[in-house]
Protein backbone atom coordinates (compact mmCIF):
# COMPACT_ATOMS: atom_id res chain seq x y z
CA UNK A 1 0.00 0.00 0.00
CA UNK A 2 3.08 2.36 0.91
CA UNK A 3 4.94 1.41 -2.31
CA UNK A 4 2.28 2.03 -4.48
CA UNK A 5 1.63 5.28 -3.88
CA UNK A 6 5.83 5.81 -4.80
CA UNK A 7 5.34 5.97 -8.87
CA UNK A 8 3.12 9.08 -8.35
CA UNK A 9 5.60 11.20 -6.33
CA UNK A 10 8.57 9.12 -8.09
CA UNK A 11 7.45 10.61 -11.66
CA UNK A 12 7.05 13.99 -10.44
CA UNK A 13 10.30 14.36 -8.63
CA UNK A 14 12.21 12.25 -12.00
CA UNK A 15 10.32 14.76 -14.37
CA UNK A 16 11.36 18.13 -12.32
CA UNK A 17 14.83 16.51 -12.14
CA UNK A 18 14.81 16.30 -16.10
CA UNK A 19 13.49 19.49 -16.68
CA UNK A 20 16.15 21.36 -13.89
CA UNK A 21 19.13 19.16 -16.04
CA UNK A 22 17.27 20.52 -19.32
CA UNK A 23 17.57 24.27 -18.34
CA UNK A 24 21.08 23.97 -16.88
CA UNK A 25 22.17 22.71 -20.75
CA UNK A 26 20.08 26.31 -21.94
CA UNK A 27 22.34 28.35 -18.98
CA UNK A 28 18.93 28.97 -17.14
CA UNK A 29 20.42 28.81 -13.71
CA UNK A 30 17.70 30.20 -11.38
CA UNK A 31 14.86 27.86 -13.25
CA UNK A 32 17.44 25.13 -13.40
CA UNK A 33 17.61 25.43 -9.65
CA UNK A 34 13.96 25.98 -9.04
CA UNK A 35 12.94 22.37 -10.47
CA UNK A 36 14.96 20.08 -9.28
CA UNK A 37 14.68 21.80 -5.39
CA UNK A 38 11.16 20.87 -6.21
CA UNK A 39 11.53 17.35 -7.34
CA UNK A 40 14.01 17.35 -3.97
CA UNK A 41 11.02 18.36 -2.36
CA UNK A 42 8.38 15.98 -3.68
CA UNK A 43 10.75 13.27 -2.81
CA UNK A 44 11.70 14.08 0.30
CA UNK A 45 7.86 14.58 0.96
CA UNK A 46 7.16 10.81 0.13
CA UNK A 47 10.03 9.60 2.29
CA UNK A 48 8.81 11.93 4.65
CA UNK A 49 4.87 9.97 4.44
CA UNK A 50 6.84 6.31 4.37
CA UNK A 51 8.48 7.11 7.67
CA UNK A 52 4.99 8.09 9.33
CA UNK A 53 3.47 4.94 7.85
CA UNK A 54 6.50 3.00 8.83
CA UNK A 55 7.04 4.49 12.47
CA UNK A 56 10.49 4.61 11.92
CA UNK A 57 12.83 5.94 9.63
CA UNK A 58 12.46 4.29 6.45
CA UNK A 59 17.07 3.21 6.36
CA UNK A 60 16.62 -0.53 7.17
CA UNK A 61 15.85 -2.42 3.40
CA UNK A 62 18.07 -2.01 0.79
CA UNK A 63 15.42 -0.51 -1.07
CA UNK A 64 14.63 2.22 1.63
CA UNK A 65 18.70 2.81 1.55
CA UNK A 66 18.47 3.62 -2.44
CA UNK A 67 15.41 6.28 -1.69
CA UNK A 68 18.15 8.29 0.75
CA UNK A 69 20.44 7.78 -2.38
CA UNK A 70 17.95 8.97 -5.01
CA UNK A 71 17.61 12.13 -3.06
CA UNK A 72 20.79 12.39 -2.13
CA UNK A 73 22.04 12.71 -5.88
CA UNK A 74 20.42 15.15 -7.26
CA UNK A 75 20.96 17.22 -4.09
CA UNK A 76 25.17 16.43 -4.77
CA UNK A 77 24.36 17.22 -8.37
CA UNK A 78 23.20 20.60 -7.54
CA UNK A 79 25.85 21.60 -5.38
CA UNK A 80 28.30 21.23 -7.62
CA UNK A 81 26.48 23.02 -10.20
CA UNK A 82 26.19 26.01 -7.95
CA UNK A 83 29.94 25.82 -6.92
CA UNK A 84 31.46 24.76 -10.65
CA UNK A 85 28.64 25.54 -13.10
CA UNK A 86 29.19 22.21 -14.51
CA UNK A 87 26.36 21.99 -16.98
CA UNK A 88 26.00 18.70 -17.53
CA UNK A 89 26.23 17.35 -14.11
CA UNK A 90 22.54 17.67 -13.12
CA UNK A 91 21.97 15.66 -16.24
CA UNK A 92 24.10 12.61 -14.77
CA UNK A 93 23.00 12.82 -10.94
CA UNK A 94 19.17 12.98 -12.82
CA UNK A 95 20.12 9.61 -14.80
CA UNK A 96 21.75 7.99 -11.93
CA UNK A 97 19.01 8.96 -9.75
CA UNK A 98 16.24 7.93 -11.99
CA UNK A 99 18.07 4.28 -12.13
CA UNK A 100 17.15 3.99 -8.55
CA UNK A 101 14.10 5.00 -8.43
CA UNK A 102 13.56 2.21 -11.19
CA UNK A 103 15.16 -0.10 -9.14
CA UNK A 104 12.63 0.88 -6.49
CA UNK A 105 9.81 0.71 -8.80
CA UNK A 106 10.23 -2.85 -10.05
CA UNK A 107 11.55 -4.11 -7.17
CA UNK A 108 11.09 -2.53 -3.94
CA UNK A 109 11.80 -5.49 -1.72
CA UNK A 110 8.81 -4.50 0.36
CA UNK A 111 9.29 -5.37 3.98
CA UNK A 112 7.21 -5.74 7.04
CA UNK A 113 7.73 -2.78 9.87
CA UNK A 114 9.72 -4.74 12.16
CA UNK A 115 12.69 -3.27 13.38
CA UNK A 116 14.60 -5.60 14.87
CA UNK A 117 16.25 -4.32 18.59
CA UNK A 118 19.64 -4.01 17.90
CA UNK A 119 18.60 -0.81 15.00
CA UNK A 120 16.36 0.61 17.74
CA UNK A 121 18.76 3.66 18.44
CA UNK A 122 19.01 6.95 18.08
CA UNK A 123 22.58 6.08 16.38
CA UNK A 124 21.13 4.09 12.94
CA UNK A 125 19.18 7.49 11.40
CA UNK A 126 22.51 9.48 11.33
CA UNK A 127 24.77 6.45 10.67
CA UNK A 128 22.62 5.68 7.97
CA UNK A 129 21.76 8.97 6.01
CA UNK A 130 25.20 10.40 6.45
CA UNK A 131 26.58 7.28 4.60
CA UNK A 132 23.94 7.74 1.57
CA UNK A 133 25.20 11.07 1.77
CA UNK A 134 28.50 10.60 1.50
CA UNK A 135 28.14 8.02 -1.18
CA UNK A 136 25.60 10.00 -3.07
CA UNK A 137 29.04 12.78 -3.10
CA UNK A 138 31.59 10.26 -4.43
CA UNK A 139 29.53 8.89 -6.91
CA UNK A 140 29.16 12.82 -8.11
CA UNK A 141 32.91 13.19 -7.51
CA UNK A 142 33.47 9.33 -9.85
CA UNK A 143 30.98 11.13 -12.47
CA UNK A 144 33.13 14.09 -12.80
CA UNK A 145 35.54 11.71 -13.08
CA UNK A 146 34.29 9.91 -16.17
CA UNK A 147 33.26 12.39 -17.92
CA UNK A 148 36.73 14.48 -18.18
CA UNK A 149 38.08 10.70 -18.77
CA UNK A 150 36.07 10.24 -21.61
CA UNK A 151 36.37 14.16 -23.04
CA UNK A 152 40.25 13.54 -22.81
CA UNK A 153 39.78 17.50 -20.48
CA UNK A 154 40.48 18.79 -17.29
CA UNK A 155 38.40 21.32 -16.07
CA UNK A 156 39.56 22.27 -12.28
CA UNK A 157 39.76 20.63 -9.36
CA UNK A 158 36.11 19.79 -9.10
CA UNK A 159 36.61 16.18 -8.25
CA UNK A 160 38.99 16.69 -5.56
CA UNK A 161 37.01 18.76 -3.31
CA UNK A 162 34.03 16.51 -3.97
CA UNK A 163 35.75 13.68 -2.93
CA UNK A 164 37.44 15.87 0.66
CA UNK A 165 33.86 16.38 1.48
CA UNK A 166 32.31 12.95 0.60
CA UNK A 167 35.21 11.31 3.01
CA UNK A 168 34.49 14.01 5.46
CA UNK A 169 30.75 12.38 5.61
CA UNK A 170 32.26 8.78 4.98
CA UNK A 171 34.29 9.41 8.39
CA UNK A 172 31.12 10.40 10.23
CA UNK A 173 29.10 7.56 9.13
CA UNK A 174 31.79 4.86 10.22
CA UNK A 175 32.52 6.60 13.69
CA UNK A 176 29.14 7.04 14.53
CA UNK A 177 28.77 3.21 13.46
CA UNK A 178 31.91 2.53 15.85
CA UNK A 179 30.07 4.48 18.38
CA UNK A 180 26.63 2.65 18.19
CA UNK A 181 28.34 -0.92 17.70
CA UNK A 182 30.09 -0.01 21.19
CA UNK A 183 26.23 0.34 22.84
CA UNK A 184 24.55 -2.50 21.14
CA UNK A 185 27.58 -5.21 20.41
CA UNK A 186 29.89 -4.44 23.08
CA UNK A 187 32.49 -3.55 20.85
CA UNK A 188 33.28 -0.28 18.77
CA UNK A 189 34.78 -2.69 15.60
CA UNK A 190 34.68 -6.48 15.40
CA UNK A 191 36.18 -6.88 11.49
CA UNK A 192 32.50 -7.60 10.31
CA UNK A 193 33.03 -7.99 6.72
CA UNK A 194 30.84 -4.53 6.35
CA UNK A 195 33.49 -3.01 8.62
CA UNK A 196 36.06 -4.46 6.83
CA UNK A 197 35.13 -3.33 3.28
CA UNK A 198 34.16 0.31 4.62
CA UNK A 199 37.39 0.21 5.91
CA UNK A 200 38.83 -0.37 2.32
CA UNK A 201 36.84 2.02 0.85
CA UNK A 202 38.19 4.61 3.51
CA UNK A 203 41.46 3.86 2.84
CA UNK A 204 41.21 3.69 -0.79
CA UNK A 205 39.72 7.16 -0.68
CA UNK A 206 42.37 8.30 1.51
CA UNK A 207 44.62 7.08 -1.08
CA UNK A 208 43.31 9.40 -3.64
CA UNK A 209 43.37 12.49 -1.56
CA UNK A 210 47.26 11.84 -0.32
CA UNK A 211 47.79 11.27 -4.45
CA UNK A 212 46.35 13.81 -5.67
CA UNK A 213 48.08 16.23 -3.05
CA UNK A 214 51.06 15.84 -4.41
CA UNK A 215 52.28 18.70 -6.64
CA UNK A 216 53.03 16.23 -9.59
CA UNK A 217 50.42 14.17 -9.79
CA UNK A 218 49.02 12.16 -12.73
CA UNK A 219 45.72 13.62 -13.62
CA UNK A 220 44.77 10.31 -15.37
CA UNK A 221 45.47 7.77 -12.52
CA UNK A 222 43.94 9.99 -10.36
CA UNK A 223 40.83 9.92 -12.33
CA UNK A 224 40.98 5.85 -12.20
CA UNK A 225 41.81 5.33 -8.61
CA UNK A 226 38.78 7.18 -8.11
CA UNK A 227 36.54 5.28 -10.14
CA UNK A 228 38.74 1.78 -8.37
CA UNK A 229 37.37 3.01 -4.76
CA UNK A 230 33.65 3.76 -5.98
CA UNK A 231 34.02 -0.34 -7.29
CA UNK A 232 34.71 -0.73 -4.15
CA UNK A 233 32.44 1.29 -2.54
CA UNK A 234 29.61 -0.84 -4.21
CA UNK A 235 31.40 -3.50 -2.51
CA UNK A 236 30.91 -2.70 0.82
CA UNK A 237 27.44 -1.33 0.07
CA UNK A 238 25.34 -4.40 -1.64
CA UNK A 239 28.35 -6.23 -2.80
CA UNK A 240 29.37 -8.35 0.13
CA UNK A 241 25.42 -9.04 0.29
CA UNK A 242 26.51 -11.91 -2.51
CA UNK A 243 30.15 -12.34 -1.39
CA UNK A 244 31.04 -16.25 -0.21
CA UNK A 245 33.37 -14.60 2.51
CA UNK A 246 30.71 -12.65 4.12
CA UNK A 247 27.43 -14.79 3.68
CA UNK A 248 26.00 -15.35 6.89
CA UNK A 249 28.14 -13.59 9.38
CA UNK A 250 27.66 -10.07 9.12
CA UNK A 251 25.36 -8.00 11.26
CA UNK A 252 24.96 -5.57 8.50
CA UNK A 253 22.91 -8.10 5.31
CA UNK A 254 19.95 -6.00 4.52
CA UNK A 255 16.29 -7.00 5.16
CA UNK A 256 15.53 -10.53 6.31
CA UNK B 1 57.26 6.81 -4.86
CA UNK B 2 59.31 4.07 -6.16
CA UNK B 3 61.27 4.41 -2.91
CA UNK B 4 57.81 4.19 -1.01
CA UNK B 5 56.87 1.04 -2.92
CA UNK B 6 59.78 -0.54 -2.15
CA UNK B 7 60.12 0.17 1.55
CA UNK B 8 56.37 -1.22 2.04
CA UNK B 9 57.26 -4.41 -0.08
CA UNK B 10 60.17 -4.63 2.24
CA UNK B 11 57.82 -4.40 5.42
CA UNK B 12 55.59 -7.26 3.86
CA UNK B 13 58.18 -9.18 2.92
CA UNK B 14 59.76 -8.79 6.35
CA UNK B 15 56.03 -9.79 7.82
CA UNK B 16 56.00 -13.06 5.70
CA UNK B 17 59.58 -14.16 6.91
CA UNK B 18 58.40 -13.58 10.16
CA UNK B 19 55.09 -15.69 9.59
CA UNK B 20 57.48 -18.31 8.73
CA UNK B 21 59.92 -18.17 11.46
CA UNK B 22 57.71 -17.31 14.42
CA UNK B 23 54.23 -18.55 13.19
CA UNK B 24 50.79 -15.78 14.01
CA UNK B 25 50.88 -13.05 15.89
CA UNK B 26 49.68 -13.82 19.69
CA UNK B 27 48.37 -10.90 20.37
CA UNK B 28 47.54 -12.25 24.32
CA UNK B 29 51.13 -12.13 24.70
CA UNK B 30 50.77 -8.39 24.57
CA UNK B 31 48.35 -7.97 27.44
CA UNK B 32 49.06 -5.46 30.37
CA UNK B 33 51.93 -4.36 30.66
CA UNK B 34 53.70 -5.71 27.67
CA UNK B 35 51.21 -3.52 25.24
CA UNK B 36 52.54 -0.10 27.36
CA UNK B 37 56.33 -0.95 27.23
CA UNK B 38 55.47 -1.53 23.03
CA UNK B 39 53.64 1.71 22.82
CA UNK B 40 56.84 3.81 25.19
CA UNK B 41 59.04 2.12 22.42
CA UNK B 42 56.81 3.14 19.66
CA UNK B 43 56.81 6.89 20.98
CA UNK B 44 60.13 7.19 21.72
CA UNK B 45 60.83 5.55 18.24
CA UNK B 46 58.92 8.51 16.97
CA UNK B 47 60.65 10.78 18.73
CA UNK B 48 63.67 10.06 18.19
CA UNK B 49 63.12 9.83 14.13
CA UNK B 50 61.74 13.28 14.22
CA UNK B 51 64.83 14.47 16.12
CA UNK B 52 66.58 13.18 13.46
CA UNK B 53 64.97 13.17 10.29
CA UNK B 54 66.98 16.44 9.92
CA UNK B 55 70.20 14.78 9.46
CA UNK B 56 69.19 11.73 7.54
CA UNK B 57 66.80 11.63 4.45
CA UNK B 58 65.29 8.35 4.83
CA UNK B 59 63.67 9.40 8.14
CA UNK B 60 62.52 12.95 6.02
CA UNK B 61 60.82 10.76 3.55
CA UNK B 62 58.68 8.90 5.76
CA UNK B 63 57.22 11.90 6.67
CA UNK B 64 56.31 12.86 2.88
CA UNK B 65 53.57 11.60 0.64
CA UNK B 66 55.74 9.75 -1.46
CA UNK B 67 55.57 7.18 1.38
CA UNK B 68 52.35 7.51 2.59
CA UNK B 69 50.53 6.83 -0.75
CA UNK B 70 52.36 3.32 -1.09
CA UNK B 71 51.93 2.34 2.60
CA UNK B 72 48.10 3.20 2.30
CA UNK B 73 48.09 1.59 -1.12
CA UNK B 74 49.05 -1.67 0.81
CA UNK B 75 46.73 -1.33 3.45
CA UNK B 76 44.17 -1.56 0.80
CA UNK B 77 45.44 -4.73 -0.56
CA UNK B 78 45.98 -6.39 2.22
CA UNK B 79 42.49 -5.40 3.77
CA UNK B 80 40.90 -6.42 0.42
CA UNK B 81 42.24 -10.13 0.68
CA UNK B 82 40.66 -10.13 4.34
CA UNK B 83 37.88 -8.98 3.03
CA UNK B 84 37.91 -11.74 0.14
CA UNK B 85 38.90 -14.62 2.18
CA UNK B 86 36.70 -16.19 5.02
CA UNK B 87 38.26 -15.28 8.50
CA UNK B 88 38.38 -17.73 11.38
CA UNK B 89 39.37 -17.04 14.80
CA UNK B 90 41.98 -20.70 14.50
CA UNK B 91 42.83 -19.63 11.00
CA UNK B 92 46.32 -19.37 9.45
CA UNK B 93 47.81 -17.05 7.35
CA UNK B 94 45.49 -15.22 5.29
CA UNK B 95 42.43 -16.62 6.22
CA UNK B 96 43.11 -15.07 9.65
CA UNK B 97 44.34 -11.88 9.16
CA UNK B 98 44.21 -9.98 12.33
CA UNK B 99 47.39 -12.31 13.74
CA UNK B 100 49.10 -12.35 9.71
CA UNK B 101 52.15 -10.95 10.01
CA UNK B 102 52.69 -8.74 6.83
CA UNK B 103 49.31 -7.11 7.68
CA UNK B 104 50.38 -6.30 10.98
CA UNK B 105 53.88 -4.61 10.43
CA UNK B 106 51.63 -2.77 7.35
CA UNK B 107 49.45 -1.12 9.36
CA UNK B 108 52.33 -0.76 12.20
CA UNK B 109 54.84 0.81 9.44
CA UNK B 110 51.15 3.21 8.20
CA UNK B 111 51.20 4.07 12.13
CA UNK B 112 55.17 4.78 12.30
CA UNK B 113 54.22 7.37 9.43
CA UNK B 114 51.34 8.95 10.92
CA UNK B 115 53.17 9.59 14.19
CA UNK B 116 56.61 11.08 12.03
CA UNK B 117 53.87 13.42 10.03
CA UNK B 118 52.21 14.54 13.34
CA UNK B 119 55.30 15.12 15.38
CA UNK B 120 56.55 17.25 12.25
CA UNK B 121 53.54 19.10 11.25
CA UNK B 122 53.41 20.17 15.60
CA UNK B 123 57.19 20.71 15.69
CA UNK B 124 56.69 23.21 12.70
CA UNK B 125 53.37 24.86 13.87
CA UNK B 126 54.05 28.35 15.00
CA UNK B 127 50.65 30.36 14.23
CA UNK B 128 48.60 27.55 13.76
CA UNK B 129 45.79 28.15 11.18
CA UNK B 130 42.39 26.11 10.87
CA UNK B 131 44.03 24.01 8.64
CA UNK B 132 46.43 23.05 10.62
CA UNK B 133 44.64 21.91 13.76
CA UNK B 134 42.53 19.98 11.29
CA UNK B 135 45.59 17.84 10.26
CA UNK B 136 46.45 16.61 13.41
CA UNK B 137 43.41 16.07 14.43
CA UNK B 138 43.06 13.45 11.05
CA UNK B 139 46.50 12.20 11.47
CA UNK B 140 47.04 12.28 15.62
CA UNK B 141 43.66 10.95 15.88
CA UNK B 142 43.34 8.12 13.57
CA UNK B 143 46.80 6.68 15.24
CA UNK B 144 45.31 7.29 18.60
CA UNK B 145 42.33 5.41 17.53
CA UNK B 146 44.88 2.51 16.03
CA UNK B 147 47.20 2.05 18.80
CA UNK B 148 45.04 2.17 21.23
CA UNK B 149 42.26 0.11 19.73
CA UNK B 150 44.92 -2.48 18.72
CA UNK B 151 47.30 -2.65 22.13
CA UNK B 152 44.65 -2.50 24.38
CA UNK B 153 42.42 -5.29 22.99
CA UNK B 154 44.23 -7.61 24.77
CA UNK B 155 43.37 -6.26 27.76
CA UNK B 156 39.74 -6.34 26.78
CA UNK B 157 37.44 -8.60 28.59
CA UNK B 158 34.10 -9.87 27.74
CA UNK B 159 32.44 -12.43 30.06
CA UNK B 160 28.94 -14.38 29.33
CA UNK B 161 26.35 -14.66 32.04
CA UNK B 162 23.50 -16.80 31.84
CA UNK B 163 21.33 -15.66 34.62
CA UNK B 164 18.33 -17.34 36.02
CA UNK B 165 15.03 -16.15 37.37
CA UNK B 166 15.30 -15.40 41.17
CA UNK B 167 18.61 -17.84 41.99
CA UNK B 168 21.78 -15.18 41.79
CA UNK B 169 24.53 -16.55 39.60
CA UNK B 170 28.29 -15.98 40.86
CA UNK B 171 29.60 -17.69 37.21
CA UNK B 172 30.50 -16.32 33.89
CA UNK B 173 32.13 -17.87 30.88
CA UNK B 174 35.38 -15.88 29.09
CA UNK B 175 35.81 -15.83 25.67
CA UNK B 176 38.03 -19.00 25.76
CA UNK B 177 34.87 -21.13 27.55
CA UNK B 178 36.40 -21.12 30.73
CA UNK B 179 34.44 -20.54 34.38
CA UNK B 180 35.23 -17.14 35.67
CA UNK B 181 34.22 -16.41 39.46
CA UNK B 182 32.56 -12.70 39.83
CA UNK B 183 32.85 -10.82 42.51
CA UNK B 184 29.27 -9.45 42.25
CA UNK B 185 26.33 -11.80 41.75
CA UNK B 186 23.35 -11.01 38.96
CA UNK B 187 19.86 -12.17 39.26
CA UNK B 188 17.07 -11.92 37.01
CA UNK B 189 13.99 -10.49 38.47
CA UNK B 190 12.11 -10.47 35.46
CA UNK B 191 12.43 -11.47 31.60
CA UNK B 192 10.72 -8.64 29.09
CA UNK B 193 9.64 -9.48 25.73
CA UNK B 194 7.63 -7.35 23.16
CA UNK B 195 7.22 -9.11 19.90
CA UNK B 196 5.71 -8.21 16.27
CA UNK B 197 2.62 -9.09 14.99
CA UNK B 198 4.79 -11.94 12.93
CA UNK B 199 6.37 -13.00 15.91
CA UNK B 200 9.87 -10.92 15.47
CA UNK B 201 11.35 -9.83 18.91
CA UNK B 202 10.32 -6.04 19.00
CA UNK B 203 12.07 -5.53 22.06
CA UNK B 204 13.77 -7.70 25.15
CA UNK B 205 15.45 -6.37 28.40
CA UNK B 206 16.35 -7.92 31.62
CA UNK B 207 15.32 -6.36 35.39
CA UNK B 208 18.55 -7.78 36.92
CA UNK B 209 19.42 -7.43 40.75
CA UNK B 210 23.50 -6.82 41.05
CA UNK B 211 24.44 -7.58 44.29
CA UNK B 212 28.24 -6.94 44.94
CA UNK B 213 30.24 -8.48 47.42
CA UNK B 214 29.24 -7.13 50.64
CA UNK B 215 25.65 -7.95 49.55
CA UNK B 216 24.85 -4.72 48.60
CA UNK B 217 22.06 -4.99 45.89
CA UNK B 218 21.61 -2.39 42.58
CA UNK B 219 18.36 -3.06 40.11
CA UNK B 220 18.61 -2.11 36.78
CA UNK B 221 17.06 -2.85 33.52
CA UNK B 222 19.72 -4.15 30.64
CA UNK B 223 18.38 -4.05 27.35
CA UNK B 224 19.36 -4.07 23.50
CA UNK B 225 21.35 -0.47 22.55
CA UNK B 226 20.86 0.54 26.49
CA UNK B 227 24.52 -1.65 28.74
CA UNK B 228 24.38 -0.72 32.41
CA UNK B 229 27.75 0.39 33.79
CA UNK B 230 28.79 -1.36 37.07
CA UNK B 231 32.18 -0.19 38.20
CA UNK B 232 34.69 -0.68 35.24
CA UNK B 233 32.53 -2.97 33.11
CA UNK B 234 29.21 -2.70 31.44
CA UNK B 235 26.63 -4.86 31.50
CA UNK B 236 24.75 -6.13 28.00
CA UNK B 237 21.74 -7.52 26.90
CA UNK B 238 23.05 -11.06 24.83
CA UNK B 239 20.41 -13.63 24.29
CA UNK B 240 17.47 -15.33 26.07
CA UNK B 241 16.17 -18.88 25.37
CA UNK B 242 14.77 -17.90 22.30
CA UNK B 243 12.58 -21.37 21.88
CA UNK B 244 10.30 -19.90 25.23
CA UNK B 245 10.54 -16.90 23.92
CA UNK B 246 8.88 -13.99 25.87
CA UNK B 247 8.34 -17.23 28.36
CA UNK B 248 11.97 -17.66 28.85
CA UNK B 249 13.41 -18.35 32.89
CA UNK B 250 16.93 -17.29 31.42
CA UNK B 251 18.37 -14.48 30.33
CA UNK B 252 22.20 -14.56 29.14
CA UNK B 253 24.19 -11.17 30.05
CA UNK B 254 27.47 -9.89 28.50
CA UNK B 255 30.29 -8.27 30.89
CA UNK B 256 32.74 -6.11 28.81
CA UNK B 257 35.92 -4.33 30.42
CA UNK B 258 37.93 -2.45 28.07
CA UNK B 259 40.37 -0.33 29.95
CA UNK B 260 41.92 1.66 26.77
CA UNK B 261 38.18 3.14 25.71
CA UNK B 262 38.85 6.19 27.17
CA UNK B 263 41.72 6.54 24.60
CA UNK B 264 40.39 4.64 21.83
CA UNK B 265 37.06 7.18 22.11
CA UNK B 266 39.72 10.36 22.41
CA UNK B 267 41.07 9.83 18.86
CA UNK B 268 37.46 8.99 17.72
CA UNK B 269 36.52 12.45 19.01
CA UNK B 270 39.43 13.71 17.43
CA UNK B 271 39.03 12.15 14.33
CA UNK B 272 34.96 13.45 14.12
CA UNK B 273 36.46 17.19 14.79
CA UNK B 274 39.28 16.65 12.07
CA UNK B 275 36.46 15.50 9.43
CA UNK B 276 34.40 18.45 10.83
CA UNK B 277 36.65 21.27 9.56
CA UNK B 278 38.19 19.07 6.20
CA UNK B 279 34.42 19.68 6.00
CA UNK B 280 34.25 23.10 6.01
CA UNK B 281 37.33 23.70 4.71
CA UNK B 282 37.38 21.46 1.45
CA UNK B 283 34.79 24.46 0.49
CA UNK B 284 37.61 27.24 0.74
CA UNK B 285 39.76 28.34 -2.26
CA UNK B 286 43.24 25.88 -2.99
CA UNK B 287 45.61 27.96 -1.25
CA UNK B 288 43.57 28.08 2.70
CA UNK B 289 43.58 24.08 2.23
CA UNK B 290 45.96 22.08 3.75
CA UNK B 291 43.96 19.74 6.11
CA UNK B 292 44.75 16.41 4.22
CA UNK B 293 48.45 17.20 3.09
Amino acid sequence: MLWNNFIYFAIVAVVMWAGGAYMAWRDKRNSAFTATAIGLAVFFAYICFMWGALERPPLRTMGETRLWYSLFLPMAGLAVYARWKYKWILTFTTIMATVFVCVNIFKPEIHSKALMPALQSPWFAPHVIVYMMAYAILGAATLVAIYQLLRKTTVGDGEATLVRTGWAFMTFGMLFGALWAKEAWGHYWSWDPKETWAAITWLAYLAYMHYTHMPRHNRTLAQWMLIAAFCLLQMCWWGINYLPAAKGISVHSYGS
Amino acid sequence: MRHGFAIGAAVIAAGLVLQWAVGAVRWQDFAWPVNIAVLAVFVIAALIGTALSRRYSPLRFLATLPAAVPAICYGVALTMIMGLTRQTADGTWLSDMLTFWPFVLTYSYIAFILALTTLRRLRRLRHPRLSDIAFVLNHAGLLIALLAGTLGNPDMRRLKIITNLNAPERRAMDEEQRIVQMSIAIKLDRFIMETYPDGSPRRFASEVSIIDRDGKNVQATVEVNRPVRIGSWKLYQYGYDTKAGAESRISILELVQDPWLPAVYAGIFMMLGGALLMFFLSNKPKDQRHAVE
